[in-house]
């Protein structure tokens, strides 16, 4: 679904990316590790386009898209949260949900001025699965705050009720729980299992936590200074002698 | 001039304003785009006006059409450095283009009249309504002006439009991975606020009917900016208010005349000073101005 081919991207002589190929199939979960400063979300910036890239290819449902903008890259279906947050912030949680849905009517003047009654029914399907996705996120007391009122973990839900409300085919996944409680972090994971089994969407993630990755994903790719140092299912992973010395500095 | 005719031309004045403010609102309060060069669609929606009824004999509602259209295609125009301009950038931008409008106003002697400006501008239904009454007959049409404006940006900035450019003034970055075209939402967000902008200039010409390049001096999008950050930024109502007060500060030192021992120059520097000691206290103590940004609730 998503394959990439000797992708590269340097930052003057550090190589950020080097020559990492992978392949994130439809319809499973798949993990990125490796230790801070390996590349993980600059590779997540050059898919989703907000970077260039310096070298290499990427295929998405068998379609070029390197070197397209990021908001065409989102509207094939490819779309990314950010490891830091980013949610407009006189913006209540709920608009900030309504404006990521999918199926909108009224997001250019005339339609917003001629079509009322369609833009009115378009929204009222959009609210509905929204406070569907905030009960879901225990986010539905907080549904008329702003969201710049939210804390940093709120923030991380939020973004990742945002991405269900696009309906992407894959959805990137920067350190969708950093920040957020213990408790929370399993029904997160939970939730995005359940959501991959019932809309058969996939998943590629970017996690610290081990433990949290082997719970879930399908695969794994270990990144390090830029370069893939192992693949493979996460219990071959935490068997891994190159991964352990990445991440325990060969202690 | 009797007091009350001048109170309805304060009135009036008042109302053009407010569509300038509110034009300049739906940019900056809630596109987020900083453009210091807002008095380019007033003078271009005036100039059009008069120069389509005196030069090219057209009725005065062509007038109003063809103001409205041409500063809405300078909108368009002005919102493309948008694409490689970041926000400060393209504000200088803007601000430039604002001179550049003027300029060409003030130079191109055979399509303008260069600094003697245009004149003979008629006046609407001048025949039909009474020399006594005309005056208040403008002011109600132009406050039927600012009704249907204040409506219609209202509905706009409430759909998902609206919340669109909301979210392109707050977090662009997020817009883009959303899959939003952030620079086709700014060019309508300023084809938009040109037309509303376009129509305040019409509605100034027809009033006026004099008009000369001394109008649009940088020092009107000024004011604008003085409106919209005392008024409140992201609401249009708090544009309106603005607009009244700053109005009414930039006419005080016509009251105060007789009673400042000061000469009239000075007095018209001490009215930028009131104005400018305005902004700075606004800025200071109520950044958000006089009305906030309304939260939209849902049940």
């Amino acid at each position: 679904m998503l394959s990439i081919n000797n992708l590269r991207k340097h930052f003057g002589s550090v190589k950020a990316l080097d020559d990492v190929s992978l392949e994130v199939g439809a319809d499973t979960i798949v993990g990125l590790i490796g230790p801070n400063g390996s590349g993980k979300t600059t590779l997540f910036n050059v898919v989703s386009g907000f970077y260039e890239k310096d070298g290499g290819e990427i295929y998405f449902n068998g379609e070029r898209i390197d070197g397209l903008p990021p908001n065409k890259i989102a509207k094939k279906g490819l779309c990314r949260t950010f490891q830091v947050s980013k949610a407009p912030e006189k913006l209540t949680v709920l608009e900030n949900m309504l404006l990521a849905a999918k199926h909108q009517i009224g997001e250019g003047p005339f339609s917003a001025l001629f079509l009322r009654g369609r833009v009115r029914k378009a929204e009222e399907a959009n609210l509905d699965r929204a406070l569907e996705l905030l009960d879901m996120l225990q986010l539905s007391k907080l549904k008329n705050d702003y969201a710049g009122d939210l804390s940093g973990g709120q923030k991380k839900l939020l973004s990742l009720g945002r991405i269900f409300m696009l309906e992407p085919d894959m959805i990137l996944l920067d350190e969708p729980t950093a920040g957020v409680n213990p408790t929370l972090r399993v029904q997160l994971m939970e939730a995005i299992q359940k959501l991959q089994k019932m809309e058969k969407k996939s998943f590629f993630i970017i996690e610290h936590s081990m433990k949290v990755i082997s719970g879930i994903c399908d695969r794994v790719y270990v990144l390090n200074f830029g370069q893939k140092i192992a693949e493979g299912t996460p219990e071959e992973i935490q068997k891994n002698e190159q991964v352990l010395e990445a991440y325990l500095g060969g202690a | 001039m009797t007091i009350v005719n001048f109170i309805i031309y304060l009135m009036t004045m008042m109302g053009i304003y407010s569509l300038l403010a509110m034009s300049l609102n739906f940019q900056v309060g809630v596109t987020g785009l900083i453009n210091f060069g807002q008095v380019a669609f007033f003078c271009i929606g005036s100039y059009t006006s008069a120069l389509l009824v005196v030069k090219a004999g057209m009725p005065i509602f062509v007038g109003f059409l063809g103001a409205m259209a041409l500063s809405g295609i300078m909108g368009y125009v002005m919102s493309i450095p948008t694409k490689s301009l970041k926000t400060d950038y393209w504000a200088i931008a803007t601000l430039a283009s604002g001179e550049i409008i003027r300029l060409i106003a003030l130079n191109e002697d055979w399509l303008t009249a260069g600094p003697f400006g245009v004149m003979g501008i008629p006046q609407i239904l001048k025949g039909i309504i009474s020399k006594d009454a005309y005056p208040f007959f403008y002011l109600l049409f132009v406050v039927a002006c600012i009704g249907v404006v204040y409506f219609l940006l209202n509905l706009l900035t409430n759909s998902p439009f609206g919340r669109n450019l909301k979210a392109v003034r707050d977090e662009e970055e997020l817009c883009l991975s959303l899959g939003k075209n952030i620079q086709n939402l700014k060019l309508k967000s300023m084809v938009v606020a040109g037309m509303v902008a376009g129509l305040a200039g019409a509605l100034f010409t027809f009033y006026i009917a004099y008009i000369s390049p001394e109008n649009f001096r940088p020092i009107e999008t000024f004011l604008m900016w003085a409106m919209i950050i005392v008024g409140g930024r992201g609401n249009h109502a708090g544009a309106i208010v603005g607009a009244v007060v700053i109005q009414l500060f930039n006419v005080s030192t016509r009251f105060l005349a007789g009673y400042v021992p000061l000469s009239t120059e000075s007095m018209g520097s001490l009215r930028m000073f009131i104005i400018g000691l305005l902004i700075i206290v606004f800025l200071l103590y109520r950044p958000e101005g006089l009305i906030k940004e309304k939260k939209k609730i849902y049940k």
